[in-house]
């Protein structure tokens, strides 16, 4: 395992940056399944942003790309899968090509999940979440985005996948 | 924190990643761990028995947990763990490389704030 919060903070302190300060909290809220799963209907939600090619090299293999980044909490047709990127994340990208969407994005192993009647079904749109640095954003303005648009979706599950 | 915010309000959450020590410090219901590079968190590329393992491992904690749990993928990455030792590695920031990353960081902190401003307007 690594140990990626002193990690980064030992990385940008060299480079004369303030660490992040990671959310840290002690209390977890949880909600229990009111259904199983084979009955639920799920929301898929994804830090991975939608591609544009206007906004630069965004993939595979590209750079980190701040111009590819989003504020705002959108939502997507499953079908046709969107062309979501992380050019504007920072992934390994020593070790990850980003050449195979579905590290990120597992839309298609979640429709093979529901014709297997694994999952009751799932919501037609997933919810993209911006990687916002702030996290009073994160927690005042995307959050509460996010859930309305499960709300809305009908969602009883969500599965989150940030990169 | 998106997690979070769902489960105080209802909807059971499960959160797939790679970076365990900041999944856990924010603190989620569920959460499926792959001990893999960072953009790897729904499986391995290119293998798709890799992926569906990931999410049924993921999916299964919808119905078992009872409580909040981390359950660790039993897939490993490769059995040569040294890619672990790269990724922000401080030993590998020499003068120039450090220079370089600077500027770079200084031209995205420059892109980021005329988005945003593009954003508000």
């Amino acid at each position: 395992m690594i140990d990626y919060i002193p990690r980064s903070r030992a990385y940008y302190g060299a480079q004369g940056y303030q660490p992040y300060d990671w959310a840290h909290n002690q209390d977890t809220p949880f909600s229990p399944s009111t259904k199983p799963l084979a009955q639920a209907r799920l929301a898929l939600l994804t830090t991975a942003a939608p591609f544009n090619p206007e906004l630069g090299d965004q993939g595979p293999g590209a750079k980190y790309n701040a111009a590819a980044k989003f504020f705002k909490v959108f939502t997507a047709p499953l079908e046709p899968i969107p062309d979501l990127r992380i050019s504007h994340i920072g992934y390994d990208r020593k070790h990850c090509a980003a050449d195979d969407p579905n590290t990120w994005l597992p839309v298609a192993a979640l429709q093979a999940a529901e014709r297997a009647g694994e999952v009751g079904a799932l919501c037609p749109e997933l919810v993209g979440v911006p990687t916002n640095r702030s996290q009073r954003v994160t927690r005042e303005v995307d959050a509460p985005a996010a859930l309305e648009a499960c709300r809305d979706m009908g969602a009883d599950v969500a599965l989150l996948v940030p990169t | 924190m998106i997690a979070r915010h769902l489960e105080a309000n209802g909807i059971p959450t499960v959160v797939m990643g790679c970076a365990r020590d900041i999944v856990e410090s924010t603190g989620v219901a569920r959460f499926f761990w792959s001990d893999f590079p960072l953009g790897h968190s729904a499986g391995k590329p290119h293998d798709t028995t890799s992926q569906a393992a990931t999410l049924s491992g993921a999916l299964s904690l919808f119905d078992a947990a009872q409580a909040q749990i981390t359950v660790a993928s039993p897939q490993i990455w490769a059995e040569d763990e040294r890619w672990k030792e790269d990724f922000m590695s401080v030993a590998a920031l020499d003068p120039e490389t450090l220079a370089r990353m600077k500027a770079a960081h200084e031209q995205d902190r420059a892109t980021l704030g005329k988005i945003k401003s593009s954003d508000a307007g």
